[in-house]
């Protein structure tokens, strides 16, 4: 097997594991009614490790924010009678948009302060599984991709 | 004088911008400055007296296949990981990726070489906030912002999840704040300096106009008979600012039968635009050449009554200053710069106001109705075009500007 589609297959085995193992101890293995709480760890220490993760978190939340915001708000002609096929309804999803994730920053905030486990748990998960899918995206695409050029280039 | 132009896509079969760079870069080098392009794929064609400097990107939103197989641990790299990352979560970062290797590029180069002024061609990526702290002047030439794409794109009905990407693709946020920080800003029109006003920010006094210039040794008249009410448009019909929609109405307003050929270099691979010729009915009106080398274009203009530029925006609009060149009376909307190119209405051209194909289908009748109007629109736009818009004069006035910024930095 060429070299670059065994380090293919290895970074889609790393990726899946690591997914996998994170999920378990994140979410199934770890009791979150009955262990130690986040509530009992030095405060430094909370916000040096929630700090990052909280910072992700309200970017992407103020960017489907502000996309929502966008479509809601944005001002052009309207279109020629004669291309409209059905009825627009993104300002209403946009508004949906907006809606969801203030009511998830809020939850997120509450959380945060209240020292919640999911609240940080559930981005920390979502973060670290985007890169590993990535990953694995592109360990696939090494897998499948030609190792070698074809004869005639 | 030592010129380091900057350009994310070099070829000028790509778009306006690589157009501007091989003329621009070539007539520097003709009125004897030092000029050196750090360029992004499609690289562009050798020009005599410009040194080019290459910067590779993998073009992971466009290509499917990304793992090339000669590199295939390429992606890893953390800046091609990010271009990567950010390219399948619908966000365009070609511009921001080509900023931050053009850095590294400049600063490689910067060992041997010594430049008088950077000169980046639309880029605004936040590796210029890097490349401004070699304390050269930096000025960036704005086309026209994409705030104008995007809200054209949102004239046209389509779903909440296509606009959402819409929203994300345009690098918008990154571009007016990098935009702010030059030292000038150049852009090829009055109107466009306006927008770049209204969309970024950017004062007026901070911005010089240059209007682009007209290869008039291509694009000449060439004797060649005309075919019977014939049309031309130049463009990407995918491009909802070019207004095609607008113009296949007309096509069924007009009370001639007219022939459209459209000139599209992505053509075969359209489909938003062929799906409206078989609904308005078109079919056998319209032909598509796909991508066609200069000279032909230059025939097929000489071959044509009448060229069409429906836009509903334009920054300058190469494709109607090319049709003039050729003495083709050109039908143009008053969207954008396109007045300014064009000139005076039953002069050097026909206006009619953007969005409206009752006023676009009576002009197109009234140009084919009136062969002597034609004749003497197109020769008077040739004229203008010889007259106004020459790359020589845009590099003598670019180098202007660029004084000017030296100056200041001084």
């Amino acid at each position: 097997m060429p070299r670059a589609k065994i380090y293919g297959y290895i970074a889609v085995i790393v990726a899946t594991l690591m997914g996998l193992v994170f999920v378990y101890y994140a979410f199934i293995h770890y009791d979150m009614y009955s262990s130690v709480h986040f509530s009992s760890i030095d405060t430094g220490a909370y916000w040096a490790v929630v700090l990052p993760i909280a910072l992700v978190t309200l970017f992407v939340l103020a960017t489907c924010f502000w996309v929502g915001y966008t479509i809601l708000t944005i001002k052009v002609a309207p279109p020629m009678p004669e291309i409209v096929e059905k009825k627009d309804n993104s300002k209403f999803k946009a508004f949906l948009l907006c809606l969801v994730t203030i009511a998830l920053a809020v939850w997120f905030v509450y959380g945060l302060y209240h020292h919640s486990y999911l609240a940080i748990a559930i981005p920390a998960a979502c973060i670290t599984l985007v890169i590993l899918g990535m990953i694995f995206w592109v360990g696939i695409a090494i897998i499948t991709t030609r190792s070698t050029l074809k004869k005639d280039k | 004088m030592k010129i380091c132009l900057l350009s994310y896509r070099g070829n000028p079969y790509c778009g306006g911008q690589g157009i501007y760079l091989m003329y621009l870069a070539r007539e520097l080098a003709k009125l004897g400055h030092e000029v050196h392009a750090i360029v992004g794929p499609p690289y562009p064609f050798p020009v005599e007296g410009v040194t080019y400097h290459y910067v590779s990107n993998h073009n992971y939103f466009n290509i499917k296949d990304f793992v090339k197989p000669h590199k295939p641990f390429a992606t890893f790299n953390p800046l091609n990981f990010y271009e990567f990352a950010a390219s399948k979560l619908g966000i365009f970062p070609e511009i921001e990726s080509f900023s931050f290797r053009a850095y590294s590029k400049l600063r490689q180069l910067l060992k041997t070489h010594s430049f008088d002024v950077i000169h980046d061609n639309q880029c605004l990526g936040y590796g210029f906030l890097l490349i401004k702290q070699f304390g050269i002047p930096c000025i960036s030439t704005i086309h026209h912002p994409l705030t104008i794409d995007r809200s054209t794109w949102f004239e046209y009905p389509s779903s909440f999840f296509l606009k959402t990407k819409r929203i994300l693709y345009y690098p918008l946020v990154m571009q007016k704040y990098v935009a702010n920080t030059m030292d000038l800003i150049v852009t090829v029109s009055h109107d466009s300096a306006q927008e770049i006003y209204n969309a970024f920010g950017v004062p007026l006094e901070k911005q010089r106009v240059v209007y682009n210039g007209m290869d008039s040794s291509i694009f000449n008249p060439v004797k060649l008979p005309k075919r019977h009410n014939s049309l031309i448009f130049v463009g990407n019909v995918e491009d909802r600012k070019k207004g095609v929609i607008y113009l296949l109405k007309a096509l069924t307003l007009t009370r001639h039968k007219v022939y459209l050929t459209i000139v599209d270099g992505g053509a075969p691979n359209r489909n938003y635009v062929p799906r409206w010729i078989d609904k308005f009915n078109l079919n056998e009106q319209i032909t598509f050449t796909g991508k066609i080398p200069l000279d032909k274009l230059v025939q097929l203009y000489a071959q044509t009554q009448i060229a069409l530029c429906p836009s509903l925006y334009e920054g300058f609009g190469f494709p109607a200053a090319e049709a003039m060149a050729c003495e083709l009376p050109v039908i143009a909307s008053t969207g954008g710069a396109l007045p300014e190119v064009v000139g005076q209405h039953m002069k050097t051209g026909i206006l009619v106001p953007p969005r409206d194909p009752y006023a676009l289908a009576e002009a197109i009748d009234f140009l084919i109705e009136n062969p002597d109007i034609r004749n003497r629109i197109g020769k008077a736009a040739r004229q203008r075009v010889l007259k106004t818009f020459t790359w020589e004069n845009a590099a003598r006035q670019m180098v202007n500007v660029y004084q000017e910024a030296i100056d200041a930095y001084r």
